[in-house]
C-alpha cells in the first residue's frame, strides 16, 4: 500500500503535466524533440523534467522536491504495477499481447510505463518505441490523444494515474483486422454504455463470442484447441477491453470459455467442436445468469413484505426483477430510486418499475439523507463482490449503504456468483475504472439531449481536472446480506461461495 | 412592482432600485419588492439575502419616524415578520432583523448608559460595540445616580435623550423607565430586580431627570418625538452600516484563519459553490500548495460550482448573469486553479469513494443553527457522514450572520424542496406518466441538507474557530434573547 501514500502527497504538486505523461501527443514533432531531449537527459534527469515542465505550463513547476526524490522510485512502482496488471490480465485472459494490447486506451499514459520493460531509455524514446510497436492502432490512439492535447496539456489526476485512462471512444479503423464485426458492434455498445451492467455485458460478450466461434475456421497446420483461444479470441478480447475495461463477470466468463476451449479433444472434428462450444456457452449463460437470477429473485422476494419502502441505487437488472416479482406477488411496497450523474441509469429503472405499476419515487444522490429516512430496506446490485466481502458497485452505492447503516436499514445485495472475484480491495482508488471526464460536462439529465454547461472548456484550464470514476467499494460492515443463487449469506462468506462456484 | 433596472431580478437589481431612491418615503414598495424577490427565489443564498435585508432595513429606519423605542421595534419586527414569512427558510433574513433589533435596543441602552458611564470611566463609546445587557446597565445606573445629579455640561445631550424618553412614560422596555416609574411593572420579565435594588432610592432618578430636563427644555421640546428619532437614528444607521460592512468583509475575515487550518500538500474536499470556502482556500493557496476536490452539488448548485471552478470569463457568453448576480462584488474572482491549486471536480456520488484520501472536508453553509447543526446544499450530509466514517475532520466555514438562533426541532421542515424538473426532465416525466395512466412517479429534489452537529468537527467564523457545542454561546452574544422569537 505504499502507492497511495506516496502518490497522495505527490498529487497536489505535480498535477496534470508530469514530465512522463505527454509523450505521444505530437507525433510530428517527435523526432526533433527527441533529439533535443536526449542530450540533457543523459546529463541529468531532473533537469529534463524541469525543461519539460516549463514547456507545457507553469503549474507543474512545483514538481520540485518530490520529483527529485522519487521519479526513479515512481517509475519503478509504475513498472511493477503495470507488470502486475499485465500478469493479472494475462492470467485471466491468457492473452499473448503481441504489439496490440494497449491500443485504444489513449496513448499518453501508456508511453511511460512501457518504457520500463524497454530498459532505461529516455521517455521520448519510450513513447516512440511504443508507437512503433503498436503500429496502426497506435497511430489512431495517438491521434485521439492529440485531439485532446492540442488544446491543453494532458489531464491526469495523480491519485488515479495508475488506472487506465478512459478510451477515447472505439477506433474502428484502428482495430485488429481479425476482430469480428459482432465484437466491433459490441465494443461500440459498451463504450457508449448502451450495454451496461455486469451481467448484461457478460451475456452480450458470450453471445458475441458465439458468433465469433460460428464464423471461425481453423487455419491449416493447427488445431482449434490451440488456435482459437490464443490467436483468434485474443484480438477480440483486446478489442472489447479497449472499448471499456472488462467487468469481473466478463473476465470470469472468458476465463471459463478458454478453459473449455483448451479441454476440447483435439480429435473432434471442427464443426462438432464448435457445436459443442456453442452449446456450452448457451448452458453457461442459462446456468450462471438466467437460472441464477431466478434463484436470487425467489430468495430476495421473500424479504419484501407489505409496507416496505425499498431504496435502491442506480439500476440493477436483478433488483428490477426482484421488485417486479414482488409486485407480481401483490406485495404492497414503495420504491425509492436514487440515481446519480452522469449515467442516470436509475431513470430507466424507475420508468420500468412505474410501468409495472409500482409506486416509485425518483431522486438523485444529493437527496440521500432525505430519501433514506423512511426506508425499510435497501436493495443493491453489484458489479462484483470482492473476496474480502466488500461490494464493488456503481459509484455512490457506498454512500447509500453508509446511510442505511446509520438509519439501521438492512442492506441487501443481489449478486450472481459469476460476479464474485478472488480479488480483494479496501478502497475505491486502487481498483476502479475511469470514465471520460467529458461525460460530466454534459449537464443533461436525459441521455438524449446533451446540454453543454460551463465546463465545456475545462481542458483549457491548467490545474483543473474532472474525475469520473465508475465504481466504489462498500465496506463489508455496511452490508447486511448478500443473496446469490447459492442462498443468502453474510459478506464474509463471499470467498467461500466463490470457491464453490469456480471449483465445481 | 417589476424591477425597473436592466439587471435581471436579483440582488443587483434590488440594490440598484434601492440606490435610485426614487420613492424614498414609500419603503413599503421596497419591502414588497424584496418580498416578491424572496418568494420567487430571485434572491437566494444567505449572503445576498442578508445584504438585501440589511440595506432594506437601512432604508426603512432612515425614513421611519418613531415616537418611542417600542414603536420602532414593533415596526422592524413587523417588517421582519413579513420578510420571513415570504421565505421562512432564508434564515439570514431573521438573523439580520434580530441583529438590527439588538442594535436598536443597544443603541437605546447605550444612549442611556453613555451618560452615566462616561462620568465615571469615560467609556461611553462602547455604546456601539458593547453588548452589555440591560441589567448591568441598570445596576450601574442606580449606583451612578448621585454623580449624575451633579451632571456636567458635556453630558447633557445623552441625558436629554433619556429624559425625553422618560417623559414619554413607561412604554418602553428599559430598566430606566422602570426606575422612573417604579409602579408600572408592565415591562418584560426583568422588571423585578431593579425596584428591589432601588427601593431606597426610587425618587432619585426621577429627580435627576427632572433637574436635567428642566435645564435643557429650551433646547429640546419635552413632548419630543423628533428628539430621540434624530438622536438615535445616526447611531442605528451607523450600526447597520457596520453590519453591512461585516457582510462584505466577513469572507475575508474568515479567510484570514485559513492558514491555521490547512497544511501543505493536503487534499481538501469541498462541496458546492460557496464563496466563503473559495476565499478561504484562495487565501491558503497564497502560501501553501494543496489539492482541492470539489463535489459539484448536482442538481441545484452544480452550475454555480462549475462557474466557480472555471472562473468567470466576461467574454464568454455561456457565463450568464444569474450566477454573477449572486455575488456582485466578486464577479471575476480568481479561481483556485489559477492560484496554482490543483482542482478536481467530482460528481456527488464519488464522495465516498474519494474520501479515503481526503485529509479535511471544508463545507460552506446556508445557515448554522444554534445547536451546532447546519443547513447546506443537499449532499453535504453525505459528505459529512462519509468523512465521519473515514475519521476525516469536517470544518465548516460560515459568517456569523448565518448563525441563526433557531433550533432544528424538525429538521425536515427546514429542508426546502426544489424544482423536480432539475432531477428529471419534463419529457422523461411525461414518458413515465404515459406508461401507466394514473401511476405517478414522485420526484424528490431537496435543496438543503441538515447536517447534525455531531458530524461537524469545527466551525470557523469571522470570530475565529468554535466547537459546534460552543455555538449557542455565540448566538447569545449576537442576538438579544428578547428578539429570538420574532413572532408576536
Amino acid at each position: 500500500m505504499s502507492t497511495p501514500s506516496t502518490a497522495a502527497p505527490a498529487g497536489p504538486t505535480q498535477k496534470p503535466v508530469t514530465p512522463k505523461a505527454p509523450k505521444p501527443q505530437k507525433p510530428k514533432e517527435d523526432k526533433p524533440q527527441k533529439g533535443k531531449e536526449d542530450k540533457p537527459q543523459k546529463g541529468k534527469e531532473e533537469k529534463v523534467q524541469r525543461k519539460d515542465d516549463a514547456g507545457p505550463q507553469a503549474g507543474a513547476l512545483a514538481t520540485g522536491g518530490e520529483a527529485k526524490l522519487t521519479p526513479k522510485q515512481l517509475k519503478e512502482l509504475k513498472k511493477a504495477d503495470k507488470q502486475a496488471r499485465r500478469a493479472a490480465d494475462k492470467a485471466t485472459a491468457g492473452v499473448a499481447p503481441g504489439g496490440k494490447p494497449e491500443v485504444g486506451a489513449g496513448g499518453d499514459k501508456r508511453g511511460k510505463p512501457q518504457q520500463g520493460p524497454k530498459g532505461p531509455s529516455t521517455e521520448k524514446k519510450g513513447g516512440k518505441a511504443d508507437k512503433a510497436v503498436k503500429g496502426s492502432g497506435a497511430t489512431v490512439a495517438a491521434h485521439a490523444g492529440q485531439a485532446v492535447t492540442q488544446r491543453a496539456p494532458k489531464k491526469e489526476i495523480p491519485l488515479f494515474r495508475h488506472l487506465e485512462s478512459p478510451g477515447q471512444g472505439v477506433n474502428l479503423a484502428g482495430s485488429h483486422k481479425d476482430v469480428h464485426p459482432a465484437i466491433l458492434a459490441l465494443g461500440l455498445q459498451m463504450a457508449s454504455y448502451d450495454i451496461c451492467g455486469s451481467s448484461a455485458r457478460c451475456v452480450a460478450t458470450l453471445l458475441a463470442f458465439k458468433r465469433v466461434i460460428e464464423d471461425y475456421t481453423t487455419p491449416a497446420h493447427t488445431t482449434l484447441t490451440r488456435n482459437l483461444s490464443s490467436h483468434h479470441l485474443s484480438p477480440q478480447i483486446e478489442h472489447l477491453r479497449s472499448a471499456r475495461p472488462m467487468s469481473v463477470s466478463m473476465r470470469n466468463a472468458i476465463r471459463w470459455l478458454k478453459l473449455e476451449i483448451s479441454t476440447i479433444n483435439i480429435d473432434i472434428p471442427e464443426h462438432t467442436a464448435k457445436k459443442l462450444l456453442l452449446d456450452k456457452i448457451d448452458s453457461y449463460i442459462r446456468e450462471k445468469i438466467t437460472i441464477a437470477d431466478h434463484a436470487i429473485v425467489a430468495t430476495a422476494v421473500e424479504k419484501i413484505v407489505d409496507g416496505d419502502v425499498i431504496v435502491t441505487f442506480a439500476k440493477s437488472n436483478i433488483v428490477q426483477m426482484v421488485l417486479a416479482e414482488a409486485h407480481r406477488k401483490k406485495i404492497k411496497f414503495r420504491v425509492v430510486v436514487v440515481d446519480s450523474r452522469p449515467l442516470m441509469e436509475g431513470a430507466q429503472l424507475c420508468q420500468a418499475l412505474s410501468e409495472f405499476g409500482i409506486d416509485c419515487t425518483y431522486t438523485l444522490i444529493h437527496a440521500l439523507s432525505y430519501a433514506i429516512r423512511d426506508a425499510t430496506k435497501v436493495y443493491l446490485g453489484a458489479h462484483a463482490m470482492l473476496s474480502n466481502g466488500r461490494l464493488y458497485s456503481r459509484v455512490g452505492t457506498a454512500a447509500v449503504a453508509m446511510y442505511a447503516k446509520e438509519f439501521e436499514v438492512p442492506v441487501i445485495v443481489c449478486c450472481e456468483s459469476i460476479k464474485f472475484t478472488d480479488r480483494v480491495g479496501l478502497d475505491s482508488i486502487v481498483t476502479n475504472e475511469l470514465a471520460l471526464p467529458d461525460d460530466l460536462t454534459n449537464l443533461s439529465i436525459t441521455r438524449y439531449h446533451p446540454i453543454v454547461g460551463k465546463l465545456s472548456k475545462w481542458r483549457d484550464i491548467p490545474n483543473l481536472n474532472i474525475l469520473n470514476i465508475m465504481y466504489d467499494v462498500t465496506p463489508a460492515e455496511n452490508i447486511t446480506l448478500v443473496i446469490t443463487e447459492y442462498g443468502s449469506l453474510p459478506p464474509s462468506s463471499v470467498p467461500v461461495v466463490h470457491r464453490l462456484s469456480t471449483n465445481q | 412592482m417589476g424591477p425597473k433596472s436592466t439587471a435581471p431580478p436579483g440582488l443587483t437589481s434590488f440594490l440598484n432600485i434601492l440606490n435610485k431612491n426614487e420613492n424614498k418615503h414609500d419603503t413599503n414598495a421596497y419591502i414588497e419588492l424584496f418580498i416578491s424577490l424572496l418568494s420567487r427565489r430571485q434572491i437566494r443564498n444567505s449572503r445576498s439575502v442578508a445584504i438585501a435585508t440589511a440595506e432594506l432595513l437601512l432604508r426603512v429606519i432612515s425614513v421611519y419616524k418613531w415616537q418611542d423605542l417600542n414603536q420602532l421595534i414593533a415596526h422592524i419586527k413587523e417588517v421582519g415578520n413579513r420578510l420571513m414569512a415570504a421565505q421562512p427558510r432564508e434564515m439570514a433574513v431573521g438573523n439580520i432583523v434580530r441583529r438590527v433589533l439588538g442594535l436598536i435596543r443597544e443603541e437605546y441602552e447605550g444612549d442611556s448608559k453613555a451618560g452615566n458611564i462616561s462620568v465615571y470611566s469615560d467609556s461611553g463609546l462602547d455604546s456601539i460595540t458593547g453588548r452589555k445587557r440591560g441589567e448591568s446597565t441598570s445596576v450601574l445606573f442606580s449606583n451612578l445616580q448621585p454623580v449624575l445629579d451633579g451632571g456636567e455640561a458635556g453630558l447633557l445631550k445623552p441625558q436629554v435623550t433619556r429624559t425625553t424618553f422618560a417623559h414619554q412614560g413607561g412604554q418602553f422596555t428599559s430598566m430606566f423607565s422602570l426606575l422612573s416609574h417604579p409602579g408600572s411593572p408592565e415591562q418584560n420579565g426583568t422588571s423585578t430586580p431593579p425596584p428591589t435594588s432601588h427601593s431606597s432610592v426610587p425618587p432619585t432618578p426621577t429627580q435627576s431627570i427632572t433637574t436635567t430636563a428642566t435645564t435643557i427644555t429650551t433646547e429640546k421640546s419635552p413632548p419630543g418625538p423628533p428628539g430621540p428619532t434624530r438622536d438615535m437614528k445616526p447611531g442605528i444607521i451607523e450600526g447597520l452600516q457596520e453590519i453591512l460592512d461585516e457582510l462584505l468583509t466577513v469572507d475575508d475575515q474568515i479567510a484570514s484563519y485559513s492558514l491555521d487550518h490547512i497544511h501543505s500538500n493536503e487534499i481538501i474536499l469541498t462541496h458546492g459553490s460557496s464563496l466563503t470556502v473559495q476565499k478561504f482556500l484562495l487565501k491558503a493557496a497564497s502560501k501553501r500548495t494543496f489539492t482541492v476536490i470539489v463535489a459539484e452539488g448536482f442538481p441545484n448548485d452544480h452550475e454555480a460550482t462549475h462557474a466557480r471552478v472555471m472562473g468567470f470569463d466576461p467574454t464568454n457568453p455561456i457565463d450568464d448573469d444569474d450566477i454573477l448576480d449572486e455575488v456582485p462584488q466578486e464577479q471575476f474572482q480568481k479561481t483556485l486553479a489559477q492560484a496554482g491549486i490543483s482542482v478536481i471536480l467530482i460528481p456527488d456520488a464519488a464522495v465516498y469513494a474519494i474520501m479515503s484520501r481526503v485529509n479535511k472536508v471544508i463545507l460552506g453553509t446556508h445557515a448554522v443553527l444554534a445547536n451546532g447543526g447546519l443547513l447546506a446544499v443537499a449532499g453535504a450530509r453525505t459528505i459529512a457522514k462519509a468523512a465521519r466514517d473515514h475519521s476525516t475532520p469536517v470544518v465548516v466555514v460560515s459568517g456569523v450572520y448565518k448563525l441563526s438562533p433557531m433550533y432544528p426541532y424538525d429538521w425536515e421542515a427546514l429542508v426546502e424542496i426544489g424544482d423536480p424538473g432539475k432531477v428529471v426532465s419534463w419529457e422523461a416525466l411525461g414518458e413515465i406518466g404515459e406508461g401507466v395512466g394514473e401511476k405517478v412517479v414522485s420526484v424528490l429534489n431537496p435543496i438543503f441538507d441538515y447536517v447534525p452537529a455531531e458530524l461537524v468537527d469545527l466551525y470557523v467564523t469571522n470570530l475565529g474557530g468554535h466547537a459546534p457545542s460552543f455555538l449557542y454561546r455565540v448566538v447569545g452574544d449576537h442576538y438579544r434573547h428578547e428578539d429570538i422569537n420574532l413572532g408576536v
